[in-house]
């Protein structure tokens, strides 16, 4: 599957996609588990590879950028970071196109939060519980 | 002496009627059907893999291994499934597909069960409004009063709450619903008065949903998962839980499941005198009856027919005029999304309860129409994936705080428009490609017509103007693009009609090559009007099947 520093790297990108604050962020919420199970030979088994690809070329991006690795950044630094990427404005030579496969990222991590709580992530409802969905009245 | 009365292939939401209709009057059925009997727990409550929201799979079948379809990349604006030479190859999730579903009660078991009858207008498109060109736009050969009866048929025995005194675009029903409307969602009573506002014509949307005890089975528990997913209570009205137990209970009928029908079967001269079909254990069988009725949906009924080439029907039964397969439609979906500055979220399921049929005729300039009305619950992965406003932040701290400020402030209006019909819009079969039962499969291909394109860009701007006027802040959506309709609103394949050049069924839905070969499905509708069209299918289903039994 991943490497550790690849594990670290991806759940530091959960993170920055949906950050904690009064309500857990993507990791906490069991979003890491949702991905992994459909990496791990479920629906995105065939995008393994790209995810290994894509998050090697954030961490060389990073070092290049700030000479540290991508889960040492602070937030702040994250953000900026993949707001460049975003807009496909990188500095290394990716070998893949940033921003298309960053917005797949995007919409998985929401699967995981939003969706069901069977399917790993949303740990506890609490994606439903912060937006109210569940809720009567 | 053959082995059954009558054959009904298929148990969906025609294919249930016809089976209970002919079972309860002595005939014994034999009622085939390629999906399994699903449970509460089978269908699951899976929010990425439902009939509704089908991101990786879905939940009412049929299985997504063994069950291809080819579509033509010009019907479709992005490219959807596998490359397969110059065609896509399709698994039964994908867009493009036009999948309904595979159990037993088909769609039913897991639909909203909006229970609309269709207008006298949309019984007579051609004469109302001409037949602009590239169109095969007709009249049915039967008028509204001709299904009446049999609409209330399924209201009070099938099982629809409503209130009939809303429904002012409709001529005065005879009887009003068995069971009154679902109360109104706050939601609803907000859009309510956005209508009110505009002087539109309101009324409550009736649905094939027990909103009090019926028929032996509880009230709506009003829960947040309806549309694409079974109900807990078995409130919900459809296929599994009226007709089909209906059917069993007369003793006439037996049910056979995961059975897959491969071609009619046919006398040396070309008659058809049964089914065959493969089962579970990949058992090739035919049995014997009087008569055959299709209930397949209208792709797999198409599908059926042209499998089933005799020498002396050479294209497939009842193609002599090179009808079957024609004519695919389903309904253009227009609305938009508007972001209110109160919660308009109360929870109460299943939501979708007021609607205006101000615009499905009537309009300058366009053919036909719809109806618009509020929409049920969406499930939060739905709300981000579908309704969710392209200029709003997608990650960070501002896209958590934007999801958890307005899921409860959006809300949207939506519905079917009506599909004017076009000849290009196309079932055939692909002999290259088989699928688990070694069956040529369905190739779909051609494009709505442009009447269609233009009718579903007026009603999104009608959307756009109900929004604002029940109080949004923000309104946003776009009408739909150009492509290939049918999906779980499929009709048309198999169009009725006294002519058998241009149509495939009589007025009473018999093919007009055979005596005794029968289609109760969405495939004889010769327009879709601009409601959905169950409670259409199931009636025209009843009137045919009654139909059988008299002329016996
Ligand atoms: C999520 C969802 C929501 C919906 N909501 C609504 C709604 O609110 N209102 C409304 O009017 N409609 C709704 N629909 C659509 C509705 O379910 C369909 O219009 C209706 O079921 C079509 O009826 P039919 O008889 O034409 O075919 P179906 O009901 O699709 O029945 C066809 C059956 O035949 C079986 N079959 C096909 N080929 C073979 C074969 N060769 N051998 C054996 N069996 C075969 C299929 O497995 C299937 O079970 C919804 C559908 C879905 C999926
Ligand atoms: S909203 Fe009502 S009818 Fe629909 S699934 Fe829930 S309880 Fe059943």
């Amino acid at each position: 599957m991943l490497d550790i520093s690849q594990l670290r790297c991806l759940e530091a990108l959960l993170d920055t996609i949906i950050p904690p604050d009064d309500y857990a962020g993507a990791v906490e919420a069991g979003v890491g588990d949702y991905l992994l199970r459909q990496l791990d030979g479920g629906d995105l088994a065939e995008l393994l590879p790209t995810y290994q690809r894509w998050l090697s070329n954030l961490e060389a991006e990073a070092r290049a950028d700030v000479g540290k690795s991508f889960a040492e950044l602070n937030e702040a630094e994250r953000v900026s970071l993949l707001k460049r990427v975003e807009k496909g404005e990188v500095a290394t030579d990716w070998s893949l196109e940033p921003a298309p496969f960053f917005r797949q990222v995007v919409e998985h991590c929401a699967e995981g939060y939003y969706s069901d709580p069977d399917n790993g992530g949303n740990r506890n409802g609490i994606g439903w519980q912060m937006i109210g969905y569940g809720a009567r009245g | 002496m053959t082995d059954y009365d009558a054959i009904v292939v298929g148990s969906g939401a025609g294919g249930g009627v016809a089976a209970a209709v002919l079972a309860e009057a002595g005939k014994s059925v034999l009622l085939l059907e390629r999906g399994r009997s699903l449970s509460f727990e089978a269908v699951g409550r899976d929010h990425l893999r439902n009939q509704r929201m089908p991101v990786y799979g879905h939940n009412a079948g049929p299985d997504i291994e063994g069950n291809p379809r080819t579509l033509d990349p010009a019907s479709f604006p992005i490219p959807v499934g596998r490359e397969l030479g110059n065609l896509r190859l399709l698994r039964p999730h994908e867009p493009g597909y036009q999948n309904n579903a595979a159990c037993v009660g088909s769609g039913t078991r897991v639909y909203a069960g909006q229970a609309w009858r269709f207008m006298p207008k949309d019984f007579r498109m051609a004469s109302e409004y001409g037949v602009p060109e590239g169109s095969s736009l007709a009249d049915w050969p039967i008028s509204y009063d001709d299904l009446a009866p049999y609409y209330e048929k399924v209201e009070w025995e099938i099982g629809i709450c409503g209130d009939h005194r809303s429904m002012t675009h409709l001529p005065a029903y005879e009887k009003p619903y068995p069971m009154p409307a679902l109360p109104l969602p706050h939601k609803s009573g907000v859009h309510k008065a956005g209508l009110d506002a505009l002087g539109w014509h309101a009324m409550r949307v009736p649905r094939l949903i027990n909103s009090v005890p019926y028929n032996e089975r509880p009230a709506c528990i009003h829960c947040q998962q309806c549309v694409g997913f079974a109900c807990p209570v078995e409130a919900k009205n459809g296929s599994h839980n009226t007709t089909v137990p209906r059917a069993l209970k007369s003793g006439f009928c037996t049910l056979r499941t995961e059975v897959m029908a491969r071609r009619l079967a046919c006398s040396e001269g070309g008659r058809v005198t049964g089914v065959s079909f493969v089962d579970a254990d990949s058992q090739e069988l035919t049995c014997s009856a009087d008569v055959v009725v299709l209930s397949c949906g209208a792709v797999e009924t198409a599908r059926l027919l042209l499998n089933s080439a005799t020498s002396r029907e050479p294209t497939g039964i009842g193609n002599a005029g090179d009808q079957v397969g024609r004519h695919l439609q389903g309904h253009y979906y227009s609305g938009a999304v508007g972001l209110f500055p109160d919660v308009m979220w109360d929870g109460v399921g299943p939501g979708c309860s007021i609607a205006t049929s101000q615009f499905n005729h009537g309009n300058d300039g366009i053919i036909g129409g719809g109806f618009l009305g509020d929409e049920d619950i969406v499930t939060p992965v739905t709300l981000w994936k579908r309704h969710y406003p392209p200029d709003a932040p997608r990650w960070g701290l501002e896209a958590k705080r934007y999801m958890r400020q307005n899921f409860r402030r959006i809300s949207d209006v939506i519905g079917p428009t009506q599909e004017i019909p076009s000849p290009d819009a196309r079932v055939s079969i692909n002999p290259a490609v088989k699928d688990r039962y070694g069956l040529p499969v369905a190739h779909l291909s051609g494009s709505a017509h442009q009447e269609t394109v233009r009718a579903a860009a007026f009603m999104h701007e009608r959307a756009k103007e109900w929004l604002w006027a029940s109080g949004a802040v923000k309104v946003w959506g776009q009408a739909p693009p150009r492509y290939l309709s049918g999906g779980q609103h499929q009709a048309g394949t198999c169009r009725m009609g006294e002519d058998p050049a241009s149509s495939v069924v009589d007025p009473f839905c018999r093919v007009h090559s055979q005596d005794n070969l029968f289609i109760a499905d969405g495939s004889p509708h010769v327009t879709n009007g601009g409601f959905n069209p169950v409670e259409t299918i199931m009636a025209l289903a009843w009137r045919t099947a009654e139909h059988i039994v008299r002329d016996w």
